[in-house]
């Protein structure tokens, strides 16, 4: 977007998110608690939201202006990780903070948060759907109905709208969904969140990959052995087990979080850093994804599910849900044909990590094969980790000090804690100031969800039509077998370390 | 964490050995002081990790601003870990070393991460000499900042090759009495070209970020008409110079006017925007607040804004944070 304003200095300070009312739909909820608020609050305290910067929650539950304050008090103190709450401005905060209790099937809500907004006299206003997915369409609908959806003309305002993920079901209900969403608010007014896009170290591959040039020329089939990516988590469902038995892993990780990863890492370089360019190379890459013939899903694709899920809480003992999810993907162009990237997310794994490990090939001789203490050459790994730890490491061998010629592996770190001193702002806070000042590079399109649902749907349906022998993974293990042996039928294997 | 010791050899061989020595010594001694358990099997990396984004040369005015200085960097080294080069003169004609550390240890971690630093005290004698002796000290393929603590470097030809090895050259005009010569002063060295900063001019960030939120909150350049510009204080700054010229290369087709103002304190007093449905008035109240009263896109605004408090640390991180070009800056400093 360009930048009208004559006084900036993006070398100096940030640009101001302009003066507008945030409505959070479902503003009772754990998101709008643990995250919305708390990432709210610490723009605030950083400066980047105007002083009558409004927040109009809205949900079921009756609560007055005062009551919906304390609560977000209580929240912004107990999820904040690193800010602790500062009463003056707080106070000034809060008195920001409003509150409309009412249904989402009520078209009375909508004609109260209109009257709110006028009173409060926003003519920019972003909503943000932090409901139930069921909700998406209805409250959009009556989003429009109530004509919510325009700023009052000739004001200069403008209305956007952020939708949670997951957006669709399948292919065929986020296609719907789109229809839904755009016959109320524009593609540039709507804003799909991709949490993981807002993370500072997977915005960090983009800087690594087109800021530095001795890394570029080497990412490509040439070189690329093939790539992995982990996003492991050490616990269960945690009480939401009703919930992940609707989605499991590959719809809650694969479809969205990292297949938006891969696609980070496998992009060409967009002509410009801005919004549309960067977002149509992603686009350009998730489309060139091999889409899997019915009869490869169970050759390229790995379903799991841990011993004790069906004992969760809320979960049936005979689910079929996936809490594991492990699948290879080609890209068809030419900078990574032949190149298999492999994906993997579980939970109740050995430990909580999410990293990209790049496999570069061997030397083409193993010129320090015998005697060195190596059997063979090793290739090297690039590995950008996204949590913890949250850095970049480069994986060669070196020769031991002494005598002789024996190699040990040794590993190049950079660790962004240690590096950078100053505080990452959480993707929360980065996707909000972003949405609120009209930048979409982080959000996700409708052409790339759509092209992320149609990778990923082969594989439902085939797992729609089969019965597992669930379970089939012990709690803090990898993962089952078959996802071991999906890479051995190609010599490779999973960097399980 | 700050350690030192002292070094007898003044030779930039010899101070490069002794640091090379202390390294080791203070490797040693983390290892000795904190053993990885062997029964952990998940260790989390401990050790001395030896960080270093660039050369800083410090140039203090005397001993008591060279220890003042010597805190500022301790400050700094978090953001911006740096082999530090403190020079300051003395009476001593000899040219004296110091070798120091500043180390920390991030919340929750093992390993200790470090900076070395070389505090090199001279006389007028000695001073001829430094050039000669920062050159080996440099750290190689890293950018050179120079922070001439003061509005003007020491009046020495050697000094002035400093200029030279520097990416950046850091003063602060804030104690010149005449600011008009010291700009160009500035501006000369900015036509060698040498990339210069001025600390006045960072002191200027926290209002003109207050301005610049003024226009994204919906201000449009083009409905300003004229700009005033007042300071407090007998004799014009650079800072209120700064001001000026920022505004007036920011709104080529305002009237800008700068006047002095009576007020409590000499600086920067307000900037009032002439537009056709009335004047935005920006202006310094009490406790280092900024008060902002006008019609701000349609609608009728009063609200204070808190200044930064320019703390010395907080104003270098800033410029330490900007080593290629500033051309919001070049651009001011030339208008």
């Amino acid at each position: 977007m360009a930048n009208a304003n004559p006084f900036s200095d993006p070398l100096r300070f940030e640009r101001r998110v302009p003066a507008c009312a945030i409505v959070i739909f479902g503003a009772s909820g754990d998101l709008a608690k643990r995250k919305l608020l708390p990432a709210l609050y610490r723009l605030a305290l950083d400066r980047f939201l105007p002083e009558n910067f409004a927040i109009i929650g809205t949900s079921r539950t009756a609560m007055t202006d005062e009551e919906f304050r304390a609560k977000m008090r209580e929240s912004v103190e107990k999820y904040s990780e690193d800010t602790s709450l500062d009463a003056s401005l707080w106070s000034r905060f809060e008195s920001n903070l409003h509150y409309v209790t009412g249904d989402l099937n009520d078209e009375n809500l909508y004609t109260a948060l209109g009257a709110k907004i006028a009173e409060i006299k926003h003519s920019s206003v972003l909503f943000y759907l932090s409901t139930q997915p069921s909700y998406y369409g209805p409250v959009v609908d009556a989003i429009g109905h109530a004509g919510l959806n325009k700023a009052p003309e000739g004001s200069g305002g403008w209305r956007r709208i952020i939708i949670e993920k997951p957006f669709g079901h399948d292919l065929e209900s986020a296609r719907a969904l789109n229809k839904r969403v755009q016959s109320v608010f524009q593609e540039d007014e709507t804003y799909r969140i991709d949490h993981y896009l807002g993370k500072e170290t997977v915005q960090n591959i983009l800087a690594f990959r087109f800021g530095n040039g001795i890394f570029e020329p080497l990412w490509n089939r040439r070189y690329v052995n093939h790539v992995q990516i982990t996003a492991a988590e050490s616990i269960g469902v945690e009480g939401r087990g009703a919930y992940y038995q609707e989605a499991g892993a590959l719809r809650d990780m694969i479809q969205n979080h990292l297949l938006q990863v891969m696609a980070t890492i496998a992009m060409e370089p967009p002509a410009l850093f801005e919004a549309g360019a960067v977002r149509d190379e992603r686009a350009k890459l998730l489309r060139s994804i091999r889409i899997m013939k019915p009869e490869d899903v169970p050759r390229f694709s790995v379903c799991g599910q841990y011993k004790g899920f069906r004992q969760e809480e809320g979960v049936n003992p005979e689910t079929q849900t996936d809490t594991y999810a492990a699948a290879t993907f080609y890209v068809d162009n030419w900078r990574w044909a032949g190149v298999p990237f492999y994906i993997r997310t579980g939970k109740k794994l050995p430990r909580r990590v999410t990293d990209i490990a790049i496999q570069y090939n061997t030397a083409p001789l193993a010129l320090f094969g015998a005697g060195s203490g190596e059997p063979t050459a090793r290739p090297n790994y690039l590995i950008l980790r996204i949590q913890p730890e949250e850095g970049i490491s480069m994986r060669f061998l070196s020769k031991e000090p002494g005598s002789g010629m024996r190699l040990r592996p040794v590993s190049m770190d950079f660790n962004y804690g240690t590096s950078f001193g100053n505080r990452s702002p959480s993707a929360y806070e980065t996707l909000l100031a972003d949405a609120m000042l009209g930048d979409a590079t982080l959000y996700t399109r409708q052409d790339m969800v759509e092209a992320s649902w149609k990778v990923i749907q082969p594989i439902l349906d085939d797992w729609g039509a089969r019965k597992f022998s669930f379970p089939n993974y012990e709690p803090g293990s990898w993962g089952p077998a078959e996802a071991d042996a999906m890479l051995a039928r190609t010599g490779r294997k999973w960097r399980n370390s | 964490m700050a350690t030192v010791a002292n070094t007898n050899v003044i030779t930039p061989e010899g101070i490069l050995r002794d640091l090379n020595q202390w390294w080791k010594d203070l490797a040693q001694s983390e290892a000795e002081a904190n053993p990885t358990p062997t029964d952990d099997p998940h260790p989390k990396t401990g050790g001395l990790l030896k960080a270093c984004a660039m050369t800083f040369v410090v140039a203090a005015q005397s001993e008591v601003d060279a220890r003042a200085a010597h805190e500022t960097v301790g400050l700094l080294m978090h953001d911006h870990p740096s082999r530090a080069i403190l020079l300051h003169p003395t009476q001593d004609p000899d040219l004296k070393a110091t070798i120091f550390s500043e180390c920390w240890q991030p919340f929750g971690k093992r390993q200790q991460i470090c900076a070395d630093g070389i505090e090199i005290a001279a006389g007028a004698k000695g001073f001829e000499e430094v050039s000669r002796f920062i050159v080996p000290l440099r750290v190689p393929d890293l950018p050179v900042v120079l922070w001439c603590r003061g509005s003007a470097p020491p009046e020495t030809n050697a000094f002035h090759d400093l200029f030279g090895l520097a990416d950046k050259i850091i003063f602060d005009s804030a104690t010149t009495t005449d600011a008009d010569e010291a700009l160009r002063g500035l501006r000369r060295l900015h036509a060698y070209g040498y990339r210069v900063a001025d600390l006045h001019w960072t002191r200027l960030t926290g209002w003109r970020e207050a301005v610049a939120h003024v226009f994204d909150d919906g201000l449009k350049a083009a409905d300003i008409r004229s700009a005033r510009v007042t300071y407090g204080g007998d004799q014009m700054t650079t800072c209120a110079r700064y001001f000026e010229a920022w505004v007036r290369t920011s709104l080529p087709t305002a009237r800008v006017a700068i006047e002095p103002e009576i007020a409590d304190h000499p600086g920067l007093y307000s900037l009032t925007l002439g537009t056709r449905s009335g004047d935005i008035v920006i202006s310094l109240c009490k406790d280092n607040m900024l008060e902002i009263t006008g019609e701000i896109g349609g609608v009728n605004r009063q609200y204070r804004t808190a200044l930064p408090a320019n703390a010395e640390d907080a104003m270098m991180r800033e410029e330490l944070g900007i080593l290629g070009a500033d051309p919001i800056y070049e651009r001011v400093l030339n208008a």
